[in-house]
């Protein structure tokens, strides 16, 4: 491959066209996590942290103590309101950016205990690019166009390199074995720092079951380091989306920890859901034509 | 639902756009790429920037954490998990694990910060202990795991300064 080819795949990687109603579909999903993330989270109990106690992110570092919960309460009906109105399409640029902010601070806050969290980190940073999405857009326009496409593509960009990065870190410290040693029986049996296993007797039956442990050590290795892949293999997205659902799923019943956000983000933003809705009517209206059963299409 | 959403510039307003990412976007996506390669690559954590250092490090059978100890009035203790405690106070290992070096001073300010939610939950604590539980995995002959800890007191208070 020329150097030609491939500058001209990193433009299209993140430059490409994509449709609008794959654009607002995203956008409007993306809205209702994060008004959701907004709404349901625990945090006016964090009102009244101690202040030896209170540690903030550095861009809250202005703060001189966590808010109360009134203060809380009224960001969460800002972002809640903003998240609502970016879904309903009502000034969607500045309303999703009202959303995001509050969303923002409330995770920025509730991380300011010391430990850095990353379970909000991965919607916030997927849907930053939404911030500057085309206002106007013609979700009935089937042509792929590159002024709906960048937000998508540089999200998608972005949720890669992520994943990427979480197994670079891991070979950094710990080197290949990460995967393949004990790390992971050892993982599961001491359980999360905060929280508890949402399944205790399969963390358990992992822990004891060495070939288990080091088969989800070399899965989750391996799919965090290929999965820029995805960048450029369409093909492979649904796959990617399915294994990082499972990832999270499993981490939650083996760790408790609450990844729902990524394990959505991931498949709103990596499957085209509006081409694999209008392939699953065809499908109907071609069987229904025929009227023969044949397999039903997957989604890409 | 419309055709165009929303019907500020209309679908003529849309069709007549350039169809490329506008000169705002570029800058946007540019200024994203810097804050998630730098932290990213090097790996530091200035939160929401960060170095996406999950579980990166191997563990092993051995861990040393931070935990409390409660201490009532006939000197009987036990640990108290910060799971019992509201919310706010579940993260403090991170704060304790940031004590050593720290002052006489901030030591008894992080102790009497959790005093007050052990003591709404024990009233008979006397005294709060800060601890390193050097903890161990040991594998039994049926093949199943048991923990043993040792206990190493950091750092005592008893209320003293909250009265």
């Amino acid at each position: 491959m020329t150097v030609a080819r491939i500058r001209t795949a990193l433009y299209e990687a993140l430059w490409g066209p994509e449709t609008g109603a794959r654009l607002l579909f995203v956008h409007v999903g993306l809205s209702v996590l994060i008004g959701v993330r907004i709404v349901a989270g625990s945090y006016r109990q964090l009102a009244g942290t101690p202040g030896p106690l209170f540690e903030p992110v550095p861009f809250l570092a202005w703060l001189p103590d966590m808010p109360s919960a009134q203060v809380f309460v009224a960001i969460q009906v800002i972002g809640g309101v903003a998240a609502l109105a970016a879904v309903l399409r009502r000034h969607p640029r500045a309303a999703f950016a009202v959303a995001w902010v509050c969303y923002l601070v409330l995770a920025g806050l509730r991380g300011s205990r010391g430990k850095v969290l990353h379970n909000d980190l991965l919607l916030l940073w997927a849907s930053a690019p939404f911030l500057l999405t085309p206002v106007t857009v013609d979700r009935h326009d089937p042509v792929p166009r590159r002024r709906y496409g960048w937000p998508l593509r540089v999200s998608l960009v972005i949720i890669a390199l992520i994943y990427c990065f979480a197994g670079y870190h891991k070979l950094r410290r710990s080197g290949p074995s990460w995967a393949y040693s004990d790390n992971m029986r050892y993982v599961t049996l001491w359980g999360p720092s905060i929280g508890s296993s949402g399944w205790p007797g399969l963390a358990r039956w992992v822990g004891e079951h060495a070939w288990v442990a080091r088969s989800s050590g070399v899965f989750i290795l391996g799919l965090e380091l290929t999965f820029p892949v995805v960048i450029f293999v369409r093909g492979l997205r649904v796959w990617y989306a399915l294994f990082a659902v499972f990832l999270h799923i499993t981490t939650w019943l083996l760790l408790g920890l609450d990844y729902w956000a990524w394990a959505i983000t991931v498949p709103l933003v990596l499957i085209d859901w509006i081409a694999a809705y209008d392939r699953l009517q065809a499908w109907r209206a071609g069987r229904a034509a025929s009227g023969t059963i044949e397999p039903a299409p997957t989604a890409a | 639902m419309s055709d165009t959403i929303p019907t500020t510039a209309g679908a003529e307003g849309a069709a007549a756009e350039p169809d490329e990412a506008p000169r705002s976007a570029r800058i946007l996506v540019a200024v994203l790429f810097v804050l998630l390669l730098v932290p990213g690559l090097i790996g530091f954590d200035a939160w929401p920037l960060t170095g996406w250092r999950l579980f990166s490090k191997s563990r092993g059978p051995e861990v040393t954490r931070w935990v409390i100890e409660a201490v009532d009035q006939d000197g009987s203790s036990r640990v108290v998990s910060l799971e019992e405690l509201p919310l706010r106070y579940r993260h403090a290992e991170w704060p304790m694990s940031e004590l050593p070096g720290a002052s006489e001073a901030k030591k008894t300010a992080v102790c009497e910060a959790l005093l007050t939610p052990v003591r709404n939950i024990l009233p008979g604590t006397e005294e709060l202990v800060i601890a390193r539980d050097h903890a161990r995995l040991v594998e039994g002959d049926d093949g199943h795991w048991t923990t043993t800890h040792d206990l190493e007191p950091f750092h005592s208070c008893n209320g003293a300064h909250l009265l």
